[in-house]
């Protein structure tokens, strides 16, 4: 073969479906990089430079740091649950259940519906005086919180709604680890009468590791892109109690156009992103064990 | 041994345990739609009234009278379609190049596309706006549809399929003289199926659910998307308290496509995400 006839296949098999992956992903990424050592405001034509002004900005700004303790809460308090409520449906939905599917589905459900609509939904059934919840609470004679209406339990309100669209999705990969464990390993704990709870602390937990730790990581870098839910609930309110990151970068960007500043904090995001990634990488080589 | 009727007990209060678990987890729908089938003063009633008295169907057509709620689905699923389409052409192309073709730089382009994998899209926003400004696609579903169609969630999970292509079939087929268009249409893709059907239904669902990208282009009612139409719904009715039913309403119609789409199509969600699924 040719090598022009070579190089041509390539350029119609790749150059040419590449380039909507360079215009709208490779090229933003590095303008968004140049674009936060300016002080652009998206509607004057001209910008100065302004080094790490943008930087030195956030990193001693009050907003930030809390902005990042909210990114930080909101990040570890939905992993966490997420991964263990979606790690013990996975073990009460052994395989040969009858009914295994239909169940399966009830759990993955929220999955499938748009958070926006259901970021509505919870909102109504957070209603303080005659919402749902509070109303169960209240029969109960319970506490009743204002959920998204006070700073205290805001961005706890929102952690919840997080939780409980994704725990279906853990439920997934959980149960599919669950079944690559080899059926013998359980016979011979039986046989030494070990209890359920000693198998798994002894075998599922760390036969399943590779799938915690890809969750984990994953569930992580999409909390700290979680927008919707704190658009239509809060609005990063109130008073900044739900405020993350993203959304920071979001207001900055697209309410204030300050695009420096705002380029600045999603450089951070990304680098933030990217240390979990690469910790993803590097844990998964020493630890993958099938 | 355990005895039969010990593990006839476990077995009933598994089935107990997962029928309220199962029931908690879809409570939010299920309140939604009875909420959107109450009158106002049912819906504030305390203390709670579970079910309506007599089901307001007739809330439908008042929240359609408000807002063109059929637009909006037909706007996020015409575009979610075409989406998923494109995504499907160009990613069996790249997929294909980066499994069957030997070319200089090969690792470096896959490297790039698995290092973006990770990386929040949002961080692209400010220039793939400004693009979409300069291109003279803001306020059109054609911006929202050109800024969506590289994903590279479908290459990664293509390439995975391709390689599992058994290289036999691949050289018998060229054998015959079949060109790279015919082996991947009628080779990599055929043998690929379930993947790809997966992987579209789960870019589908994305892209009808999207919200953030989609709210900053468009800008015209007719374009709204319906994430964007039911939260500018659900702010301007937020403020009289007795809407609280319409928009539940709205809430219904928004989500009825996806479940309609769920309950025929359940087995593949349930059993792709898993193990096809994402594991990159």
């Amino acid at each position: 073969m040719s090598r022009l006839k070579k190089s041509m296949k390539i350029f119609i098999f790749l150059g040419i479906p590449l380039i909507p992956l360079i215009v709208f992903w490779f090229i933003p990424m590095i303008v968004s990089l140049w674009l936060s050592l300016t002080d652009w405001d998206y509607i004057s034509p001209t910008f100065n430079y302004v080094a790490m002004d943008n930087y030195t900005y956030a990193f001693t700004s009050d907003d930030f740091y809390q902005a990042l303790k909210n990114t930080v809460i909101f990040g570890v308090f939905t992993v966490i649950p997420t991964i263990i409520i979606g790690l013990c449906l996975a073990l009460l939905l052994r395989e040969g259940l009858k009914g295994i599917t239909f169940f399966r589905s009830l759990m993955f459900s929220p999955w499938i519906t748009p958070m926006v609509a259901m970021s509505i939904v919870w909102a109504w059934i957070y209603e303080p005086d005659v919402g749902l919840l509070n109303q169960v609470l209240g029969f109960f004679h319970l506490p009743q919180p204002d959920w998204l209406h006070s700073s205290k339990s805001a961005l706890w309100s929102i952690i919840i709604v997080t939780v409980w669209k994704n725990a279906g999705w853990a439920m997934l990969f959980y149960s599919d680890a669950l079944q690559k464990i080899p059926r013998d390993l359980y016979e011979v704990s039986e046989l030494e009468g070990a209890s359920a709870w000693q198998r798994l602390r002894t075998i599922v937990i760390p036969l399943v590791s590779p799938t915690t730790l890809f969750l984990g990581i994953m569930l992580a870098i999409e909390s700290i892109q979680a927008y919707d839910q704190i658009q239509v609930m809060t609005q990063g309110g109130p008073s900044g109690s739900t405020r993350t990151l993203l959304y920071m970068y979001y207001q900055m960007a697209f309410e204030q156009f300050n695009m420096g500043q705002a380029t600045a904090i999603s450089t951070i995001i990304v680098v933030i992103t990217g240390i979990l990634a690469l910790t993803m990488f590097y844990v998964s080589k020493r630890w993958v064990h099938y | 041994m355990k005895n039969n009727t010990e593990s006839k007990g476990f077995k009933m209060s598994l089935y107990i345990a997962l029928t309220v678990l199962g029931i908690l987890m879809v409570f939010p729908l299920i309140w939604m739609l009875l909420s959107a089938l109450k009158s106002p003063d049912e819906i504030f009633s305390v203390p709670i009234k579970w079910f309506p008295e007599v089901a307001q169907w007739g809330n439908f057509q008042k929240t359609l009278d408000l807002a063109p709620f059929g637009l909006y689905i037909f706007n996020s699923a015409f575009t979610a379609l075409v989406i998923v389409i494109f995504q499907f052409i160009l990613s069996c192309m790249i997929a294909y190049a980066l499994t069957q073709m030997q070319f200089k730089g090969r690792a470096l382009v896959f490297n790039l596309i698995l290092i973006t994998y990770m990386l929040p899209a949002e961080a692209t926003y400010v220039p793939s706006y400004t693009i979409i400004a300069k291109m003279g696609l803001l306020d059109t579903l054609t911006g929202v549809i050109i800024s969506n169609i590289a994903s590279v969630f479908t290459i990664f999970l293509l390439r995975q399929a391709f390689m599992q292509v058994p290289k036999d079939t691949i050289e018998a087929a060229r054998a015959y003289g079949a060109n790279d268009f015919t082996i991947l249409w009628r080779v990599m893709i055929p043998m690929s199926k379930s993947t790809i059907f997966v992987v579209s239904l789960i870019s589908f669902v994305k892209m009808y659910n999207n919200y953030l990208w989609p709210s900053l282009i468009v800008k015209s009612e007719e374009n709204y998307l319906i994430t964007v139409g039911l939260n500018k719904f659900f702010t301007s009715q937020g403020s009289f308290a007795d809407k609280w039913p319409l928009i539940m309403t709205a809430n219904v119609l928004s989500v009825i496509p996806l479940l309609i789409l769920f309950i025929v199509l359940h087995k593949w969600f349930i059993k792709g995400i898993g193990d096809t699924g994402l594991k990159g």
